[in-house]
């Protein structure tokens, strides 16, 4: 069991962000949280990074309790950013430097690898990503979708466990969504965990093999395999309409 | 750096608004010089208004473990120009002393002073001649160092003076109970030391990145045209009004030790002159007279402060018509 | 995307990193992260404010009241005075929702004493007669302004500067000002999230990241303001703040106002 979620509540100053969540994730999972905006799919994005800690319940990583008070060691909350990577919804806030290959370079330039190495995994993760061309421009002046693949290759190059993608698919042209997919379902097959949140069925029903869907009272209302997806059509009917 | 109520008198809280008056009246005007070039300029006062308030509120660390803050004024004035820089960290300094808490509501015109209209200037004077001489990061340097020291330095001038404007007949001290032997290394040693560093600091790496990233952002410097005389007129007025700062001991000097005694007396407070009073300072200063017509000195002072801003409110006013902000 | 992906991942993706050995102490960036996390939380909801039904007082006089009142404790130098000033503000504090006291008690009591500490020193130099006297007014000052906060709304004070006829630009700027200090608190905040969770170790330019951070941050509010400028002239703003709807002065509204000037009318008396 990589992940595992008992009871868990979030509550936002005066709304509330989950409620009462369960639920395990095995290490290679290809998971796809759906649902209405503002259900839950980005609060507990937040709360699996480690941004944000529940109110109650218990979060467990790789049988660790994770809380506020095991996040207020520096160590920690460090081991387990290199851990798990996120996207953000909105890139921007994500990429700061002032190149792209300063951008991707950020991270492992902390891993205490040689220059040599640093550099191998700037040019293999811009590769991944088809950001080759952008290489020297400045992240700020970027197009939406090439933020989105910036940042993705940004966050691989700390070699996460786990890859956290809020709404990745948005703004990329179709051909780039199919690409993203592609390498998505590739560092699956390589071991990664992949949970990502969309509110878009149609782009993620391909890949997704398990589709974990929220309801507007912020709960899960389905955990479903993408096998059983298949035989309910009036549940995909359903998330079409999201 | 920013002075809390009761630690000025209020006479100096009046004259330093006095003497901000003209620096936001030329603000303003050339504010609107400004909008009509770049549309954006006016929204935008309000949202570096912001930033500032941001700035002044981000931790920053220093060594050995503490941290403290930037105040941002040189780096505004070069980002959005030093009009425009005033007005917004004017603006900042009005909600953080109205809503926040952070700063006195009377010490307003004083902290104005200091950090909308010392810092921002002389920040952006130094930023000129390096950029004159092709070195606008060494400019922008020195003007943030100079900038935010020279503030505290008359943030210490004004915390400084109290104790000889205004104290009881016994000596004891009205307002701010240092003087300027204790002020003026107080205020200047810890910038000196740290925050001017910091200041330093924090500003040459935002300008460096903005510079790198997008540099079309950075203000543009106004191609000189002819400017009206009122203009210096004003400018000369706002350079000049510092002095106003000791327009009370004129008011004070201004009474013979005898009549101060009896109005001392009167007001219950001791029997004999304090020291410092013996022989007033003589200054022709813009307010020479709070005690106008043979009123109490308490209500000069809340008329000259009340004149001082609506002077300002009324010329904002007259100027404001005719003239459209937005086209 | 290009179609020059590779087909391969790299061997390093596909194996576990090893833990990393560091030992950081960088929480000057979780500080500020908890620091502005509380003023978006103040500025999203702010406390309550309580509008007295009986005895409401319009804006504008509200805010001469609280420019007369620290006028007046900053001037007098009466003790007897200052204690009248002192008991108008408690008489009006019993107003106060007992929640709402006490949260004006916490933060006026801290404020209070950091003063005290700034001027702790004087005791040596001038005396304790000092350390009393400035103790009292400063305190006194900073209830009022408190009081002030507690019980105006932002749009209370625009208001409230709209009808004493300040420029529009200023009371424009003003609502500006608060709007996008929530909106670029929470860009700021989401930045130092997205900077946190890639940061795996010690950082060793904290002043480059946050100029970084910083830069940007004046990147997003100089879009902001061609955004909003866009929209203000779409919605055809010619340079003038729409009016609020102002509420007339009763003649109670001068009523408030009398303690105060009673007491500017005492001082003037009694100076004289």
């Amino acid at each position: 069991m990589l992940l595992k979620l008992a009871n868990l509540c979030y509550d936002y100053p005066n709304t509330k962000g989950l409620v009462d969540l369960n639920l395990s994730i095995n290490a290679g999972e290809f998971i796809c949280l759906m649902g209405p905006n503002g259900s839950g799919k980005s609060t507990l994005l937040r709360i699996l990074s480690g941004l944000a800690t529940p109110n109650r319940g218990q979060y467990w990583f790789h049988d660790q309790l994770i809380t506020a008070a095991y996040l207020a060691d520096a160590q920690h909350r460090q081991r387990l950013h290199q851990q798990i990577g996120m996207v953000f919804q909105n890139t921007d806030v994500q990429l700061f430097n002032t190149s792209v290959a300063e951008e991707v370079a950020f991270g492992p330039r902390q891993l205490g690898l040689s220059a040599a190495a640093v550099e191998q995994r700037v040019t293999d993760c811009l590769a991944l990503t088809a950001c080759t061309t952008l290489r020297d421009r400045v992240p700020y002046q970027l197009s939406g979708g090439e933020k989105k693949r910036v940042a993705l290759a940004s966050v691989l190059a700390l070699n996460p466990d786990v890859l956290l993608l809020d709404e990745p698919l948005n703004g990329l042209t179709i051909a780039a969504q199919q690409q993203m997919l592609t390498l998505l379902q590739r560092l699956r097959a390589a071991g990664k965990t992949i949970i990502m949140a969309s509110h878009n069925f149609q782009q993620v029903q391909a890949v997704g093999q398990r589709f974990i869907i929220f309801n507007s009272a912020h709960q899960i209302a389905a955990d479903v395999s993408a096998d059983d997806l298949h035989r309910q059509p009036e549940r995909q009917a359903q998330l079409m309409t999201l | 750096m920013h002075i809390p109520d009761n630690y000025l008198s209020p006479a100096t809280c009046g004259t330093l608004v006095a003497a901000m008056a003209p620096v936001w009246t030329v603000s303003v005007l050339k504010v609107k010089a400004q909008v009509k070039k770049r549309h954006e300029t006016l929204p935008m006062l309000g949202i570096a208004a912001s930033l500032a308030f941001l700035i002044m509120m981000f931790n920053l660390p220093i060594p050995g473990g503490t941290t403290a803050h930037a105040v941002g004024g040189t780096l505004l004035a070069v980002l959005i120009g030093p009009w425009a820089a005033c007005l917004a960290l004017t603006v900042t300094l009005l909600l953080q002393a109205l809503l926040f808490g952070d700063g006195g509501i009377l010490a307003f015109g004083a902290n104005a002073f200091n950090m909308a209209f010392i810092m921002p200037f002389v920040g952006y004077a130094c930023y000129r001649i390096g950029h004159h001489y092709h070195h606008d990061k060494l400019g922008l340097a020195v003007g943030a160092y100079l900038g935010i020291n020279l503030a505290a330095l008359v943030a210490g001038i004004e915390l400084g003076l109290q104790p000889l404007l205004a104290h009881t007949a016994n000596g004891t001290p009205l307002y701010c109970p240092y003087g300027l032997n204790v002020a003026v290394p107080a205020m200047l040693l810890a910038h000196l030391l740290v925050a001017g560093w910091v200041e330093v600091l924090f500003s040459l790496f935002v300008f460096q990145f903005v510079q790198k990233v997008a540099p079309t952002n950075l203000y543009q410097t106004p191609v000189k045209t002819h400017q009206r005389p009122w203009v210096y007129l004003l400018a000369g007025l706002a350079v000049l009004s510092p002095l106003g700062l000791l327009a009370s001991n004129t008011a004070w000097g201004e009474w013979s030790p005898q009549e101060l005694k009896q109005q001392l007396v009167q007001q219950h407070l001791g029997t004999h002159v304090p020291q410092g009073m013996q022989h007033g300072f003589q200054f022709d200063a813009l307010f020479s007279d709070y005690a106008i017509g043979g009123l109490p000195v308490s209500v000069g002072y809340v008329l000259s402060a009340a004149t001082a801003l609506i002077i300002f409110l009324l010329l904002i006013r007259g100027l404001q018509r005719g003239t459209d902000t937005t086209k | 995307m290009a179609p020059t992906q590779p087909n391969k991942l790299p061997n390093w993706l596909t194996e576990p990193e090893p833990p990393l050995e560091s030992a950081s102490k960088a929480t000057f960036f979780q500080r500020n992260q908890r620091h502005l996390r509380q003023l978006l939380t103040k500025l999203a909801q702010p406390t309550p404010v309580i509008q007295p039904t009986r005895w409401p007082i319009a804006a504008h006089i509200n805010l001469i009241r609280l420019l007369i009142m620290v006028l007046l404790i900053a001037i007098i130098n009466n003790l007897a005075l200052l204690w009248c000033l002192g008991l108008i503000l408690a008489g009006q504090l019993l107003w106060l929702p007992p929640q709402q006291l006490r949260t004006f008690v916490k933060s006026w009591l801290i404020s209070s004493l950091v003063a005290l500490i700034i001027v702790l020193p004087s005791y040596w130099l001038t005396g304790p007669a000092t350390l009393l006297f400035f103790g009292c007014k400063t305190s006194l000052i900073l209830a009022n302004a408190q009081y002030y906060r507690l019980t105006t709304t932002f749009n209370d004070l625009l208001v409230g500067l709209k009808t004493l006829r300040c420029p529009d630009i200023l009371i424009m700027t003003l609502a500006i000002a608060i709007t996008y200090l929530r909106m670029l608190g929470q860009y700021l905040l989401l930045t130092l999230e997205a900077l946190d969770l890639r940061t795996v170790a010690s950082t060793k330019h904290p002043y480059q990241l946050i100029g970084a951070l910083f830069g940007n941050l004046y990147l997003k509010s100089y879009a902001y303001a061609l955004e909003l400028y866009a929209a203000m002239e779409a919605r055809g703003f010619n340079g003038h703040y729409v009016r609020a709807p102002q509420r007339r002065s009763h003649w109670r509204d001068y009523l408030s106002l009398s303690p105060d000037l009673v007491a500017l009318i005492l001082l003037i008396l009694w100076g004289n």
